[in-house]
């Protein structure tokens, strides 16, 4: 089993099986920014933010959804001819690409099937544990030489409790370093549950006023900030991870606020800011959606290296980029 | 405990000198061209000696040109030597073959790859006095007359090449060096002489034994009376020099060369100086590349250790840069062709650092640092530079090869002792030789100083013999029945007929190669034996033999399989699509590849997207690729050479999956006509998605241990993925764990800005290329050009 042939089944797409699947969009192997040495990063679909920035937007609905790339297309028109649904159609002929309905569309995985070039296609597959635990085995070797792992990111992980406790806990017992990428925004008792089974966790702060934060990421911050305290509280390693976003959450109030709450945490290893990037804004388009951010440039290096000596002055170890 | 662990990697930490950096710039701003001093007095040397024994020709042949050439001290030079009448030019060397030279001596400044300039008088010099003379007695002419005609047919239809030796000199070679600096050509002189008591002159083939060790004699007299023109011309200019300091170098230069390569050498830049006239004099006495010094850090260990005390480090790392810039300066012209397959003035000459001693311990030491330092110091092509891994390689020699290998100078290559050892075991080395490997050229290991493995013996094209498969064996470039005729594709009805049809052509076609390197090898011991260089590998004096008629221990040849990724994933397409899924007949691909997909890019997304492919940690994939490789392995592992060694295979292409590519229709894998191959074993580029552990854990899975002759394997690396001191680590564990899986060689390469801007106008080529973010991940040739432009900007930057 490895993931391609998983990806390449377009037959059983909407098929969560009888025994229990997670919903995965994406594993990256050679991962070596999310929680130290050489990772195998799972990518579970889902989450229950809606942050502005998000780079990965077809990780934020928990179903399957269709994808157009229209670099790939090669302007065939079978996946036209084939949707049973009648959810694509061509453009007329002044624009270019596809036109998709996503609330026809089945999910039926025959428009991706017979689409070689990949223009089109449908991003999540449901996989069983044993199914996962046969794709991460098989870079185990460069895990135990490297010190790293597996790295559970999203999506939201934990929006699928019991498929990542499961997965979690099947990777421990084979003795993988477990981590997970998490926004910590998950009720207490299902996080602790999980918490036991991880080895590192690595968490985001996005804004520390809560107002700010339901306006960013559409939640409040409560229950994130609490969670975080209880990282640090049960003695797990912790990687703060503060997306950098100019002018949503870099106002000097707001990263001092952090500083402050970052010091409380007894388990950090590192605060890693993560500079905002724009190469998420193309995926919002090929799902259908509305990046919310055009135009925004990204801090220089310059600011990034003021912003985070703010925090190395406290004695805050600080990474750029993770 | 060995002292070694506590080596100080300080040692080498001294950047380039002023003296560097000026001689660097002079390198750089200098053009090549030809020279035609060697050709004129090769050839009135060969006039002279008409009749005479062959050996006795070519030693005296090479004493004219040692007294003949002009020589030259270059301001700043402490070590000195030259190859030319000018720097960085290349001399002719007609009697291996000239009728390619003929033809393009108007070319060489205006072609493309690889340009000479050349005046009008050395064109006159060539015309006049060296071409006509040469005309039936090169060695090239001569091997195409021993040669079957069905060879040469297939050498067309370039199924193989085995241009390498046909067209130059073999190369290939590690001399003793060590054997130089710690006796002394003079020792050499008297062990020759000595051998002379063994044979009896009355004896026909013994007489010609003694005429070979008389040449070994002419030679290693004329290197001795070379070295003393430089000492001669050392002191001349010094007695006119006006600066006191360079007076006193060049005085000690003079004092130096009076004294090695005939006597043994006592310092560490005496040591130096000796090994340059060696390997200066080996590539003037034939063209053939790949002169390796290979372990100049063991051999040349005890001298740096005489000269720790009086020598600062600086000064030894100094040197070393010189002898860099020394070796840079070799240059060999090469035909029109060959130059698309071995473009940028290559001459692999490999110098290999760490690994284990004759006794299985760790061997780094100083020297071993200060060479990759070197490396870091001149930034320039050559040498080769290698590292050997084993179980016990101290960390700081990895963590300074990691370092270096980020740099994105390609440099060093990494190889494995864990496969290598029990490779040449296999090949009958014994097991302190097995353990004293070191690199020929680009990956060939063999122990230095005893073999003569002839690793370059041909290239040979896999993704041809798919073409002939498909094809019933009938070439349609050339429009000739090249093969057997092993069915056509109509009567093929399981893939296993069409993988039997693939063995019956690799049979046909890698006998016909063995033949063909065969009738190059005899005409290499009968026209042009190498004496100077014989006398300096084991066992040549003692058995009175020169290397080319089988004087050395070991012997081989070892020809390459190009493009196994290639065949791998053509026959993996095969087998997935018209056999196990049926989404198109075997007929119905074969006339689309004869149209080459013009009208069917659909079906060509089909075989790129919908096939596994070889590279990603597939095994449907992998177990066939393995397989393809395996047929071509085990049909050379059969033959045997005239030097009595066995022919050895490896899977590594120099840069011949380029013109290969060229001559081969589109191919089931997705490949367009006439596009080159994969490189190596390394993947179709844009084929391995799936990262570098699993391309890693694809590659592992060839048998490395077969291809004694050495896999080839490269990775690309953005800049990010190897940031920091973690980066390093992360580097070194790829390394660690391919190695600890049975591979054989791997070499980094970090991608750069003009990299990414190659691969917003080739996406196809380059659609394995990750984009590493945290938290983030997608293909660069995914993104828009807006978001590609903004990465291609900030690509040095590491963040």
């Amino acid at each position: 089993m490895n993931w391609r042939e998983k990806v390449l089944d377009f037959d059983h797409i909407g098929e969560r099986g009888e025994d229990f699947r997670g919903l995965v969009f994406d594993i990256q192997k050679f991962a070596i920014h999310d929680g130290g040495g050489i990772r195998t990063l799972v990518f579970l679909k889902g989450c229950p933010l809606q942050c502005h920035w998000c780079s990965n937007p077809e990780s934020l609905s928990a179903k399957p959804e269709v994808i157009f790339v229209s670099n790939n297309c090669i302007a065939c028109n079978k996946c036209v001819d084939i949707c049973a649904a009648g959810a694509l159609r061509q453009p007329d002929a002044t624009q270019s690409g596809l036109i998709i309905d996503r609330n026809l569309c089945t999910l039926c995985g025959q428009c991706a099937k017979f689409c070689y070039a990949g223009a089109i296609n449908i991003i999540g597959r449901y996989l069983s544990v044993p199914e996962l635990m046969k794709i991460i085995e098989r870079d185990r070797k460069f895990y135990d030489q490297s010190n790293g792992g597996v790295t559970f990111s999203g999506g939201e992980p934990t929006a699928q409790p019991e498929f990542l406790l499961a997965a979690l806990a099947e990777a421990r017992r084979r003795g993988i370093h477990t981590a997970i990428e998490t926004s910590s925004f998950v009720a207490r008792d299902i996080f602790v549950s999980i918490l036991q089974n991880v080895d590192l966790v690595l968490t985001d702060i996005k804004h520390m006023d809560d107002a700010e934060h339901k306006r960013l990421t559409g939640v409040s911050n409560q229950l994130i900030l609490d969670n975080l305290l209880t990282i640090s509280r049960l003695g797990i390693p912790l990687r703060i991870r503060l997306p950098l976003i100019p002018g949503l959450n870099d106002s000097a109030q707001n990263l001092e606020e952090t500083a402050d709450f970052v010091q409380q945490l007894k388990t950090l290893q590192s605060l890693d800011i993560l500079p905002y990037h724009r190469l998420g804004e193309m995926k919002w388009r090929q799902l259908g959606m509305e990046y919310q951010l055009s135009g925004l440039a990204p801090n220089t290096e310059l600011e990034v290296d003021r912003i985070g000596r703010l925090f190395t002055e406290r004695g805050i170890t600080v990474s750029i980029g993770g | 405990m060995s002292p070694k662990l506590s080596l100080d990697p300080s040692v080498a930490n001294h950047g380039p000198t002023e003296r560097i950096e000026k001689i660097k710039a002079r390198f750089l701003a200098t053009t090549p061209e030809i020279c035609a001093e060697r050709a004129k007095l090769i050839t009135e040397s060969y006039k002279e000696t008409e009749g005479k024994p062959m050996s006795i020709r070519r030693a005296k042949a090479l004493e004219k040109i040692l007294m003949g050439m002009s020589i030259y001290i270059e301001d700043d030079e402490l070590i000195v030597g030259n190859q030319c009448s000018m720097p960085r030019s290349a001399p002719v060397y007609p009697e291996f073959s000239c009728e390619w030279l003929e033809a393009e001596l108007d070319r060489l400044a205006k072609r493309t790859a690889d340009v000479f300039l050349i005046s009008e008088d050395v064109k006159q010099t060539l015309r006049n006095d060296v071409f006509p003379y040469w005309k039936g007695k090169t060695n090239q002419e001569i091997a195409t007359a021993l040669m079957k005609q069905e060879a040469i047919d297939a050498g067309n239809a370039v199924v193989y090449t085995v241009g390498n030796y046909y067209f130059n000199g073999v190369g290939h070679i590690s001399a003793n060096y060590g054997k130089v600096m710690r006796e002394g050509l003079n020792a050499v002189i008297a062990e020759a002489e000595k051998a002379k008591e063994k044979f009896d002159f009355a004896d026909a083939h013994q007489m010609k034994s003694l005429h070979f060790l008389e040449s070994t004699i002419i030679a290693n007299k004329a290197v001795i009376a070379f070295a003393n023109r430089y000492a001669d011309e050392a002191e001349r200019l010094a007695a006119a020099e006006k600066d006191a300091t360079r007076k006193a170098e060049l005085l000690e230069i003079a004092r130096i060369c009076r004294k090695v390569p005939a006597q043994p050498a006592e310092t560490f830049p005496e040591a130096v100086q000796s090994f340059w006239f060696i390997h200066l004099v080996i590539q003037l006495e034939s063209n053939g590349h790949s002169i390796s010094p290979m372990r100049f850090d063991q051999y040349c260990y005890p001298f740096y250790e005489a000269s720790k005390g009086s020598l600062p480090a600086e000064k030894a790392q100094e040197l070393l840069d010189l002898m860099w810039l020394k070796l840079n300066g070799l240059n060999k012209v090469r035909d029109e062709n060959s130059t698309m397959a071995f473009a940028g003035y290559p001459m692999f000459m490999n110098i290999i650092v760490g690994g284990q001693d004759r006794e299985g311990k760790d061997a780094t030491n100083e020297l071993s640092l200060m060479l990759l330092q070197a490396a870091a110091n001149t930034k320039l092509y050559a040498p080769s530079l290698s590292v050997r891994i084993h179980e016990g390689t101290a960390d700081v020699l990895y963590m300074k090869s990691a370092e270096v290998s980020r740099m994105g100078l390609g440099v060093p290559a990494y190889f494995n002792d864990r496969t290598i050892i029990p490779a040449l075991l296999s090949r009958g080395l014994t097991l302190e030789d097995a353990r004293d490997y070191g690199i020929i050229g680009c990956v060939e290991p063999q122990v230095g100083g005893k073999t003569e493995g002839w690793h370059d013996a041909a290239f040979f094209n896999m993704a041809k013999v798919i073409e002939l498969t498909l094809n019933n064996g009938y070439d349609v470039r050339i429009g000739m029945q090249v093969g057997p005729q092993t069915g056509t594709v109509t009567e093929m009805k399981t893939f296993d007929d069409v993988m039997t049809a693939y063995s019956k052509q690799m049979e046909y076609f890698v006998g016909l190669m063995c033949h063909a390197d065969n009738m190059v090898d005899l005409a290499h011991g009968q026209n042009v034996p190498l004496p100077f260089l014989s006398s300096l590998v084991e066992d040549c004096i003692g058995r009175g033999k020169s290397l080319q008629e089988g004087g050395a221990i070991y012997n081989f040849s070892g020809p390459q399989g190009v493009g196994v990724a290639n065949a791998g994933d053509a026959l993996t397409a095969i087998k997935k699509l018209c056999f196990d899924e049926k989404a198109i007949s075997l007929p119905e691909l074969k006339e689309i590849l004869d149209k080459d997909f013009e009208g069917a890019e659909e079906i060509r997304q089909m075989l790129i997207n919908r096939a596994p492919k070889y590279g990603n940690d597939d095994d449907y994939a992998d177990e066939i690729a393995v397989e393809s490789a395996n047929i071509y392995c085990r049909e050379v592992n059969k033959y045997h050479n005239p030097r009595g060694g066995q022919f050895q295979p490896g899977l590594y292409p120099a840069s011949a999956n380029v013109p290969f590519g060229g001559v081969v229709e589109a191919t089931p894998d997705g490949r367009k006509k006439g596009t080159p191959l994969a490189d190596g074993v390394s993947p179709i580029g844009g084929f391995d998605i799936s990262g570098p552990t699993a391309t890693v854990n694809s590659v592992a899975k060839l048998d490395h241990e077969v291809t004694s002759n050495g896999t080839l394997l490269n990775q690309k690396f953005h800049p990010n993925a190897v940031k920091g001191n973690e980066g390093l680590r992360n580097l070194i564990a790829i390394t660690e764990t391919y190695f600890k899986n049975g591979g054989f060689h791997v070499q980094y390469n970090v991608i750069d800005r003009n990299t990414l801007l190659e691969a917003q106008k080739k996406p196809d080529d380059y659609r394995s290329l990750v984009v590493r973010v945290a938290g983030y991940s997608a293909f660069f040739t995914a993104l828009d050009k807006s978001l590609q432009d903004d990465i291609i900007s900030r690509t040095e930057q590491v963040f």
